[in-house]
């Protein structure tokens, strides 16, 4: 997973040209095997019918983003010290911040070096968590002269990917009429004639490739988003209530899940996606920089993606049983609390009968984003996208230290007690949580 | 006083049926006397405890609120296994979730292996009557009624999670229905005696009135 940073499909120039190397994890993701899409990444290819042609000439513009402002207050403010060990974590922040800026400013930005830093936490100074996550994420290059064109092109991309997959079936057959006829018969400016509809695009058409058949099963779905994209935060203004911010802030989340769930056929939309979504997008729709804010949706579509490709195989019910689905995971959790604490490992799954599978599944499969307040997990995430080990590591080392935290709490306590507390974890420390976690990695620190 | 009567028995509970039918709100009505109209989706499973005396046995009821998405079925097993009753609950205002019940019944049945099928304790919870007063209303109660008769007479309940309406009553049947499961003790609670000399032998249909 470390080196997979960055795949391909990421870097390659655009996602419209053919794909060439063959990928057997198309197999694994999509339920029928002759399913249409023909490409080895599912995440790349739309299994929709062919775009209308005034579709596919999205205009691509480029944006100069106002970030380069950044530059100036970075390099004026630090004087490369080598760590915030001064004083206090006010100073050390503030330290950290400063470091941060530096290497941000630079022009070819050192991964290693940003992971190092970023990795003890992120500083909410403006706009400085949006671009490191995206930096962290390879949803931006670390050269930061490709930008520019980068964004653009993404943008547009997702633009593209809107258009053609949150129409509805009606709007297809009229926008392709409509093509056609222009094709054909430029000329025609009499009485409109009644448009002739095929039996793959009458509505009650029961053919397996009506696009209205595909249409239903895909409501059944949006209204599963639309259930859960409401309940997301309902304690946070961003994302609940009636005010005009909430109500944007929810349509964008919707649009991605919907063209995620498209675009991945055998994933689709599992409940949770949502939790995993709302981060990002947070910290992307919070950059002071208003290009980067109007365009937090694309931003956080590519950003979910690629997050997801560490673990989206805990989200496939076929692959639950698998060494790579969620129960694997739960295992390799369980195996770790007993190397490291092996007391409490016998206490919880031998003496007590706690099942791991009762509190770390939601821990795992969302990231912990449920455990703790918003802001708490946002820092969780800092550590979890910049650990060199990989996301998904860092997330059971981390996983391991919450148990071990309340070691004294989970040893005097039955199953009841147990799975109370682990399924409401108290508030932590996660500064120091996160210092547990590091000194559980078999090599030494970073 | 006889010894047995003190003895604390332990229920577990399951709860399934689809998302969003009000499966977390029902229990957070029972448990916690709250409700709130935006619960989190349920992932995995969530767990919560009520103790409660039934006919002088004190019982604690163990409730499992499991998620409804149909991706977390596989996952049940670790859930259901030891369960002493299940409840299935659907929304009345919308026929899908009532058509699932039938899948949700033979998916409880796969996984979690009652010894008994047949006498194992199921109960329906219809829930959200309140919406629209009634008025967006897809499935009858007679037809729900069908369905619960069709399966050995399983006890059903009306409820609203909302207005606290009939929330109890359906608690308290689920309680005996779970007292009458001649299960085996539980490997998870040893520590609790499980010697009850007397346990309450109803039929499932008794608790209804």
């Amino acid at each position: 997973m470390v080196k997979k940073r960055v795949p391909d499909w990421l870097n390659s120039s655009l996602w419209s040209s053919a794909p060439s190397v063959d990928d057997d994890r198309l197999h694994r993701y999509t339920s029928e095997p002759a399913a249409t899409t023909s490409s080895p990444e599912p995440v790349v290819q739309p299994p929709v019918p062919v775009p209308p042609p005034s579709a596919t000439t999205a205009v691509v513009r480029t944006e100069s983003p106002k970030s380069d402002t950044r530059d100036s207050r970075g390099n004026n403010n630090v004087t490369n010290d080598d760590n915030g060990t001064s004083s206090g974590p006010s100073a050390e922040d503030v330290s950290r911040q400063a470091q941060l800026l530096v290497e941000l400013s630079k022009k070819i930005i050192n991964l290693r070096e940003l992971r190092k830093i970023a990795s003890q936490g992120i500083p909410d100074g403006p706009g400085i968590r949006s671009t490191v996550w995206k930096l962290l994420l390879g949803y931006l290059p670390p050269d930061r002269g490709l930008w520019t064109s980068e964004l653009a092109k993404k943008r547009s991309q997702y633009k593209h990917f809107k258009d053609e997959l949150l129409m509805n079936p009606s709007e297809i057959s009229r926008r392709s009429e409509k093509a056609k006829s222009y094709e054909h018969d430029e000329t025609n400016k009499g009485p409109l004639s009644r448009s002739e509809i095929s039996q793959e695009e009458h509505p009650l058409s029961l053919g397996k490739t009506s696009i209205w058949n595909q249409y239903f099963q895909d409501s059944e779905i949006i209204e599963q988003i639309d259930r859960d994209v409401k309940r997301t935060h309902p304690d946070m203004h961003f994302f609940s209530g009636d005010s005009s911010l909430a109500k944007s802030n929810q349509e964008a989340l919707r649009n991605i899940l919907i063209v995620f769930a498209k675009l991945n056929p055998g994933i689709r939309y599992v409940q949770g996606m949502n939790e995993i979504l709302a981060p990002l997008f947070y910290v992307f729709r919070s950059d002071p920089d208003e290009d980067n804010a109007a365009s937090a949706e694309a931003d956080t579509f590519f950003c979910f993606v690629e997050l997801l490709s560490g673990f989206r195989d805990h989200f496939c019910q076929q692959l639950d049983n698998s060494v790579v689905g969620i129960r694997a995971t739960i295992t390799k959790l369980s195996q770790l609390l007993k190397e490291h604490d092996e007391e409490l490992w016998r206490h919880l799954e031998i003496t007590t009968k706690v099942n791991p599978q009762f509190y770390a599944f939601r821990w795992i499969t969302l990231l912990l984003t449920q455990e703790f307040n918003f802001a708490d997990s946002l820092h969780i995430w800092d550590t979890i996208l910049s650990d060199p080990e990989g996301p998904l590591e860092t997330l059971l080392r981390i996983c391991c230290s919450m148990l071990i935290l309340i070691r004294r709490r989970l040893l005097a306590g039955d199953f009841t007690a147990n799975l109370k507390l682990l399924q409401h974890y108290p508030p932590a420390n996660i500064s120091h949580l996160l210092y547990v976690a590091n000194k559980l990695r078999k090599q030494p620190s970073i | 006083m006889d010894v047995s009567a003190t003895k604390r028995r332990l229920l577990k509970v399951i709860f399934l049926g689809d998302s969003g039918v009000g499966k977390t709100s029902l229990m957070n009505r029972y448990v916690y006397k709250k409700f709130n109209l935006q619960y989190k989706a349920t992932i995995g499973a969530d767990f919560m405890t009520k103790e409660l005396r039934i006919d002088d046995q004190l019982v604690t009821l163990q409730v499992w609120d499991t998620a409804g998405q149909e991706r977390f079925q596989s996952l049940g097993a670790a859930f259901y296994r030891g369960a002493d009753c299940c409840v299935f609950v659907y929304d009345v205002n919308v026929t899908k979730s009532f058509e699932s019940l039938s899948s949700w019944h033979e998916e409880f049945l796969k996984q979690a292996e009652p010894a008994d099928p047949k006498a194992f304790p199921f109960l329906l919870l219809g829930n959200k009557i309140d919406v629209d007063d009634g008025h967006s209303r897809a499935v009858s109660e007679k037809r729900a009624r069908q369905w619960c008769d069709s399966r050995g007479s399983m006890p059903y309940f009306e409820t609203s999670a909302k207005q606290d309406y009939n929330v109890n009553e359906a608690f308290i049947c689920i309680a005996k229905a779970a007292l009458t499961n001649e299960e085996e003790q539980e490997p998870y609670f040893e520590s609790i005696s499980e010697s009850v000399s007397e346990v309450e032998t109803r039929g499932g249909g008794g608790c209804a009135c």
